[in-house]
């Protein structure tokens, strides 16, 4: 039984990423020690690799059946996405980050063996459900960053210190962030033509998460064309990052809601 | 490049137009659009059905070929494909958009909603007309880099030709688009569809329903409050599951699953398994109240719609019940019977659609007060001829969204070194 040797494996991955983590942390002062970081990182996540393949293996199907399972693609494609973006950007607080939510799935997984919360309502059941659910998961937290980093440039403007190195973060943030919006919203719309036979319904999530693509289309063709207006362009990228607010959480308190497929809280 | 403090020397309508222009013009088409809501009291909404929808599309491609191809120099065209243009008509879509995202878009009892039409935006005449000048600059755009065709621009072509193409595919083909839903049961043949109208529709093909399945997840416990009725746990979430030999925690409760009866009547003091339509779960539950040391046995079930639930009261003010079983999976082995005799199997399922003759056949639901027992099952038929151009869209906008994400705002940090 694959899923009684999950303990042991998720401890073994966690460890060795918990102490990647802490090299990580040290190599921003002492660069060096980063490939132990590297090293770790990718020996938990060759772990992880086993274990999904013997319980591939084991249940004769592809896992992706109970929400434990789907926690577990999530903890396996986190580090993956993370890595890629870090190869290509270099930003260590992102490797960090996706290190970070894999190790938490895992750790949900390990709190909540199977006992509880595996009901799937039939629309879920999906291969779309992952790659939907990981791309959101990674733009908003970009985009998230993005927005810290609009927030500290208005500052540094309020306090005249402003550095259009901070304003170049953002973009490049944004264009990332952009991209798994795109690639969210798309995959969502080919898995609702298989699920309810349309691929867009204007479903107010489905509404709100066009607003907040929009949002970021203003902020990138303002940015383009208008280099040296940077407050206007702080301030794009903020209010963008409340309609995003607005899509996550908001949607469920909008008068709107009741009509919506994405709310499973109300049951 | 027209900046924006160069523009306060200049007068409105002067050539470059700017913002301010841009946003007359946008707003001017709105307001436009919500005159012809109020004054032209249609009730049928605007849409273009086969053939009328492609020689549209064939006409508007050419005509914004036509247009740039000789026509760039004009002061329209000029404006239509450069930034003030395609920022405001963005902004501007957003901002309809987002009535759409804050008005339910259903019948009101507000006269200025149902006047300017604010409950049905997407056949909103201010809308089409906004989205209509938004599409013209991305289509006016698309093929002036097309024309213009550099390696450095083949993000950039895959982005807004891909948008055009989801779009305008999108906007034009809710005219041929076909929703059909169809009532199935279990061994009868069946081809009266219904339409979103309501009207019958006969289809060239009969479903034979062989059999409909459901499978079901175990049956939750909850623990709840006999004042109010309600579940007073976790907030009703992440309930456990009745398993047998299971043991959970409520409160000072500790609650043993003796024995789990998936399908079973109470036969005197206890339950017993049987085969019949309409029998529900029933498990054995002993409590033992932890700050009493006392035990209690007793049966819960959830009742169905033959037999009435039963729960089990633990103290004054709670007691123990089953919720009733959350579907898991559900599926039609049907055949389709044509017209000359052929018979094609096919199981349907929840996100395993079937094509067949240009139709998808979706399964759609079920008798949900029979549960497991119903012999109806409801299907989708949709056909939507246009689909190809949307995916042909849809693709290469995710292959832009990857250049996009592979090379980051280039241009933007080359310009500024």
């Amino acid at each position: 039984m694959t899923w009684m040797d999950f303990p042991l494996y998720s401890s073994i991955i966690v460890i060795l990423w918990i102490i990647g983590l802490l090299f990580l942390l040290i190599s921003y002062t002492k660069e060096f020690v980063s490939k132990v970081a590297y090293t770790l990182f990718v020996a938990g996540w060759a772990v992880m690799i086993v274990f999904v393949i013997k319980l591939w293996l084991e249940l004769g199907r592809p896992p992706m059946r109970t929400l434990g399972e789907t926690r577990l693609w999530y903890a396996t494609f986190l580090p993956l996405i993370g890595f890629v973006t870090y190869i290509r950007w270099k930003y260590k607080w992102f490797l960090a980050y996706s290190i970070g939510m894999a190790g938490m799935f895992l750790a949900i997984n390990y709190m909540n063996p199977e006992t509880y919360s595996k009901t799937l309502m039939p629309a879920l059941q999906s291969p779309w459900f992952i790659p939907h659910v990981l791309v959101y998961l990674f733009s908003y937290a970009v985009l998230a960053a993005s927005s810290i980093v609009a927030i500290k440039g208005l500052y540094d403007n309020f306090k005249e210190n402003f550095n259009i190195e901070t304003l170049k973060l953002a973009d490049n943030l944004v264009y990332i962030g952009f991209a798994f919006l795109t690639l969210g919203l798309l995959f969502g719309a080919l898995w609702a033509k298989e699920a309810w036979g349309h691929y867009w319904t204007w479903d107010p999530k489905e509404v709100w998460a066009f607003l907040t693509w929009m949002g970021y289309l203003i902020y990138i063709h303002y940015r383009h064309f208008h280099m040296h207006n940077t407050k206007q362009a702080l301030t794009i990228l903020a209010l963008a990052f409340v309609v995003l607010l607005v899509c996550w959480f908001g949607v469920n308190y909008l008068p709107v809601a009741n009509t919506s497929v994405h709310t499973y809280t109300q049951y | 490049m027209s900046e924006n403090h160069l523009n306060v020397q200049r007068n409105l309508w002067e050539n470059p137009w700017g913002y301010v222009e841009s946003f007359f013009i946008g707003f001017g088409l709105i307001v436009t659009g919500f005159f012809l809501e109020v004054f032209v009291t249609t009730s049928n909404t605007f849409t273009l059905s086969y053939p009328y929808n492609v020689v549209f599309l064939a006409g508007y491609v050419s005509i914004l070929f036509v247009l740039y191809k000789w026509f760039s120099t004009t002061q329209l065209i000029r404006w239509l494909t450069k930034v003030p243009a395609s920022i405001s008509s963005i902004s501007l879509v957003t901002m309809m958009v987002m009535i759409m995202g804050i008005i339910p878009q259903v019948t009101s009892q507000n006269n200025i909603i149902n006047n300017l039409g604010l409950n049905h935006i997407t056949s909103n005449w201010a809308f089409l007309l906004i989205i209509f000048q938004f599409l013209t600059c991305l289509g006016l755009i698309s093929i002036k880099r097309i024309l213009q065709f550099k390696w450095s621009n083949f993000g950039f072509i895959l982005n807004h030709t891909g948008l055009f193409l989801a779009l305008i595919a999108g906007i034009l083909g809710t005219g041929d688009l076909q929703r059909l839903s169809i009532n199935v049961y279990e061994g009868k043949p069946s081809w009266i569809a219904t339409d979103a109208n309501r009207n019958e529709v006969e289809l060239p093909f009969a479903f034979f329903l062989k059999d409909f399945l459901i499978d079901e997840y175990n049956p939750k416990l909850a623990l709840v409050d006999n004042n109010t009725g309600s579940i007073s746990h976790n907030n009703g979430k992440n309930l456990y599951l009745v398993e047998k030999g299971e043991t959970y925690y409520f409160n000072n409760f500790e609650v043993k699953i003796e024995d789990f009866l998936p399908n079973a009547i109470r036969f005197g003091m206890r339950y017993e398994v049987v085969n019949e339509i309409g029998s529900p779960p029933a498990a054995k539950i002993s409590v033992k109240n932890i700050e009493t040391d006392t035990i209690q046995t007793g049966w819960i079930s959830s009742g169905s719609f033959r037999y009435p639930y039963e729960s089990f009261k633990i103290s004054e003010d709670y007691s123990v019940v089953m919720t009733i079983p959350e579907v898991k999976k559900f599926s039609s082995d049907i055949d389709i019977l044509t017209k000359d005799g052929e018979r094609i199997s096919a199981i349907l399922e929840v996100n395993k659609p079937f094509s067949y003759k240009g139709w998808k056949i979706y399964q759609l639901s079920y008798d949900d007060k029979m549960g497991k027992w119903s012999n109806l099952s409801v299907l989708e038929l949709v056909k939507d001829p246009w689909l190809p151009l949307i995916y042909i869209g849809i693709f290469m906008m995710i292959a832009g969204a990857f250049y996009m994400f592979w090379m980051g705002n280039k241009t933007t940090k080359n310009q500024l070194k």
